[in-house]
């Protein structure tokens, strides 16, 4: 069997975003990296499933970026992928999912990969697009927000988390595409021989130009902070003032009290 | 008359014979018997604890002959240690008779045991006696009678005890025997030299003179007998104690407290990390299961223990004696229990009071780098959360690395990374950095410095955690790549001071980072300020006296033997310090060492909540600390534990931020 996981490698949602130059994406300055959550939760069922199987499927990772998404790439690697696809493409922020759909399937197209994970969505663009199109651009089955996983025999069982918090299950024939939730599972740690052995692993280059053959059809236009809501108002006093100065606000500026 | 005795009186010469040959024979077993364990601790790893010999062999006469370890704990460790030199004079008094009754009478035709000498010689070792008798009776009473909680007692414990109280008991029946048949009927004088002895004789009396002669006879062969006994005995009983932990006190560590092994990784043919199964104990280890006594000083001072956790470092010890024993494939967690494990604090309340020197504190170490490096292993999901924050922001909150330096807005701080100059280089640390309550104390700490004309320089959004909850945790990966950016970004602004306000930061940056090449000089604002204040750069106004307790943090008073300086800066300030019961090195943990500040506590009562009530029983309204892991859990302790209203906590540099000026 083979398997591919497709990775992101996204800001930390705790830095501090400013939009870049351009006014189109966020000025990397001061931004710490790491690899997108929900493509952890594809790498860790990815890594489960080569194990189930006797460690025979050939797990491959593919990531698009500049040199810096490596870093995830190497993180995927100590968790359990046998190599890895490193896409290089310094603008990759530029890309729309459509463009970025194509490049990855024009990678996978000749490999025969049986089974492909990737992230429900990205954590910066969020989109949650890129796995369908990809399963769509190689005409295999495809299912999404996946809270559980099975496999045995050629055929692969998931739970679908649904709309208020109902769930689906779905059987799927391989070949395969399936974009992991949270909850699926809890990604491993990776040991420190895991590590040692990752820094041996291949990591294949390829120019993104080789793979990439489409325009972009939904181009970001504008990219921008939410304006700044008015801060709050802490009022203070005792009791029967409090309401007293609560009220006089809720008829000042609202239509609750008339 | 002269004053002596004639050696083997009543036993005849005849006897020396076949003395030596059976002394030998005890010796024998003895020596078979260290011989056959000599077997079990060399299947651990090499270690080289032989090196630096005039070091290690000064220390152990220290050790062994001040008692200095055992009498640090007063109740059992008086008894021990007078038990102890009483038993030793006799032993020397013993060695005096056998030189001369065996080489100086025989070969230089000469008697040492005569006149005044004889006099003294008979008066000490018969009081030595006595004293070893009481405080026999004394160890006794204790054991069994009292019977501390947690100290187990044994059949060896009953055996032991017998022997000793046989062996001396019979000493004084052979001299009470003696000295009716000779002394009191013809130098009466003499008698008075042996109180004890005398004693003896005279509820002899009416014993009739072949009745003494007999009694003596028999007597002398029991006690002789016992004596072969007491050698022979040495390697199976608990009387093995006096041969290794003697032993443990030439084999313990001369390397700076609290070093860890720093691993090698570069190693590429290394497979294992830590400590998973008994194959990777080193010698040490299970020699430490061999000379634990079972004092339970360890269990008494462990917080983790107090507090009803599953760790008694007593029990760990001998549960890594009992994996060894079982076999190499013996897994340590499996025999320890991984809750244990993980409930460590690293405190070193334990290995600090072990009179055995058994090292505690790096076995657990060592356990959890197998669990973390080898295993993935997490003691909960909240550290699983904090060691990715670590990775990816340098700081176990998950706040962004570019907001380390916020808190110092506002104030005067040279940014050294950015290559502007300063005096000292403060490494803050994550929680002054990001917690809001030690933000307060960083401000504090740079107000004071400059109220002293020190320039103040930080590394801002460069500086990284020192790695230290990770390592203690068992992750020398991560702690080493934290520590090596660190090493790189504060090598390359040149300072060549750093004080830190946190002992974890101290402990990690003065110790830990000399094996990664950071060789700065590195202090803890404690010893900092306690210098300004001496050198006269630092004024403070103490005019208002107040009250307060001092908690020693574990890496400051324990590790690093900062004991005197916080007290010393306090009391400049104008402020008293009301000892808690524990303090100094004897203090009791805040909960959050060991990587323990990232985790919850889930198991047993609050490590924090019971710190804080023997704060409050001290009665100052006040508890000073000088760490934020201290601080952070005083502040939570505090609250949970319902002391509000008595008791506030306060960091040193808030204390003395308000006495600046002592000119106004």
């Amino acid at each position: 069997m083979k398997i591919l996981v497709c990775i992101k490698q996204v800001p930390d949602m705790e830095s501090r975003f400013k939009p870049s130059g351009d006014g189109l994406w966020f000025d990397e300055t001061d931004l710490a990296w790491r690899m997108n959550e929900y493509d952890e939760y594809a790498v860790e069922q990815a890594v489960q499933l080569k194990e189930q199987l006797g460690n025979e499927p050939e797990l491959t990772v593919l990531s698009i970026g500049p040199d810096r998404v490596v870093e995830a790439v190497k993180k995927a690697l100590a968790m359990g992928a046998d190599k890895a696809v490193h896409v290089q493409d310094t603008v990759v922020h530029q890309k729309d999912p459509w463009q970025i759909a194509s490049i990855i399937a024009s990678y996978a197209r000749d490999k025969g990969f049986d089974l492909i994970f990737t992230g429900m969505q990205s954590q910066d663009r969020g989109s949650a697009q890129v796995g369908v199109l990809v399963a769509e651009l190689l005409s295999i089955a495809c299912a999404t927000t996946l809270v559980g996983f099975s496999y045995s025999d050629g055929v692969v069982n998931v739970k679908r988390e649904l709309e208020g918090g109902l769930k689906g299950l779905v059987s799927l024939q391989l070949p395969a595409l399936v974009t992991c939730q949270l909850g699926l599972n809890v990604p491993r740690y990776p040991t420190l021989p895991n590590i040692m052995k990752a820094k041996k692993k291949e990591i294949e280059a390829i120019p993104v130009a080789n793979l990439l053959g489409e325009q972009a059809i939904a181009p970001t236009v504008e990219f921008y902070p939410p304006a700044r809501k008015g801060g709050g108002v802490v009022l203070e006093g005792d009791v029967a003032d409090l309401a007293q100065k609560l009220v006089a606000i809720l008829k000042e500026k609202t239509t609750v009290v008339r | 008359m002269e004053a002596t005795r004639e050696i083997y009186w009543n036993i005849g010469h005849g006897v020396v014979l076949p003395m030596y040959l059976l002394v030998t024979a005890a010796v024998g077993l003895l020596v078979w018997g260290i011989w056959k364990r000599l077997d079990h601790w060399r299947q651990g790893k090499p270690l080289n604890r032989f090196d630096r010999f005039d070091e290690r062999a000064k220390r152990m006469i220290a050790e062994v002959f001040g008692q200095e370890r055992v009498f640090r704990v007063r109740e059992g460790g008086i008894f021990h240690a007078i038990f102890f030199w009483a038993f030793l004079t006799l032993f020397i008094g013993t060695l005096l008779v056998m030189v001369q009754a065996d080489f100086m009478a025989p070969v230089l035709k000469a008697n040492i045991l005569q006149g005044r000498f004889y006099e003294g010689f008979s008066l000490v070792l018969d009081l030595a006696g006595l004293a070893a008798l009481l405080m026999l009776a004394g160890l006794f009473v204790r054991r069994f009678i009292i019977q501390p909680a947690g100290l187990e007692i044994t059949d060896d414990d009953y055996r032991v005890h017998a022997l000793l109280f046989a062996i001396l008991i019979s000493g004084f029946l052979i001299e009470g025997a003696r000295m009716a048949a000779t002394e009191m009927v013809t130098n009466r004088s003499l008698a008075l030299f042996s109180p004890v002895g005398m004693l003896v004789a005279m509820t002899m009396a009416n014993v009739s003179a072949d009745g003494l002669l007999l009694m003596h006879k028999v007597l002398w062969w029991l006690h002789f007998a016992l004596v072969l006994g007491f050698i022979a005995a040495l390697p199976y009983t608990k009387l093995k104690h006096i041969l290794l932990v003697s032993a443990n006190a030439f084999f313990a560590p001369l390397e700076e407290k609290g070093a860890i092994t720093t691993i090698n990784m570069e190693d590429e043919e290394a497979e294992q990390f830590g400590t998973a199964t008994a194959a990777d104990l080193t010698w040490k280890d299970r020699f430490d299961a061999d000379a634990c006594i079972s004092c339970k000083r360890c269990q008494d001072r462990c917080p983790a223990h107090a507090t009803d956790k599953p760790l008694s470092p007593m029990k760990l010890i001998k549960q890594i004696g009992e994996a060894a024993a079982a076999g190499q494939e013996t897994s340590l967690v499996e025999a320890i229990g991984e809750d244990a494990i993980w409930s460590c604090t690293t405190c070193r309340a334990c290995q600090d009071i072990c009179p055995a020197n058994n090292e505690h504190v790096n076995k657990i170490l060592e356990v959890r780098r197998n669990l973390t490096l080898m295993e993935g292993a997490f003691p909960g999901d909240e550290v699983r959360t904090a060691i990715g924050n670590l990775e990816v922001n340098g700081n176990p909150f998950g706040m962004a690395f570019a907001a380390r330096a916020d808190w110092a807005e506002g104030l005067e701080v040279a940014r050294v990374n950015e290559g502007e100059e300063a005096d000292i280089l403060y490494f803050v640390g994550c929680y002054a950095s990001f917690d809001k309550r030690n933000r307060e104390v960083a401000r504090n700490f740079v107000t004071i410095c400059n109220a002293a004309g020190i320039r103040v320089g930080i590394l801002g959004k460069d500086e990284k955690c020192c790695g230290e909850p990770a390592r203690k945790l068992g992750n020398d990966y991560l702690y080493q790549m934290l520590a090596q950016e660190n090493i790189e970004t504060i090598k390359a602004t040149g300072v060549t001071k750093i004080v830190t306000t946190c002992p974890h930061c101290f402990n990690t940056l003065s110790r830990d980072y000399r094996d990664l090449g950071l060789a700065i000089e590195t202090e803890h604002y404690s010893t900092y300020l306690n210098r300004l204040i001496r050198d006269g750069r630092l004024a403070l106004d103490k005019a208002e006296a107040q009250e307060c307790t001092y908690h020693d943090s574990c890496y400051l008073g324990r590790y690093k033997d900062i004991v005197d300086e916080p007290r010393a800066v306090l009391n400049a300030a104008g402020w008293r310090v009301r000892e808690m019961d524990k303090s100094g090195y004897d203090s009791f943990c805040c909960s959050a060492g060991g990587g323990r500040i990232l985790a919850e506590e889930k198991l047993g009562s609050r490590i924090n909540v019971a710190r804080v009530r023997q704060a409050e029983a001290t009665g100052a309204p006040v508890l000073v600390s000088n760490c934020p892991f201290c601080l952070t859990m005083f502040e939570d302790g505090i609250k949970t534990g319902g002391c509000e209203e008595t008791l506030k906590v306060r960091d040193l540099a808030e204390i003395i931020v308000e006495r600046i000026g002592g000119g106004a």
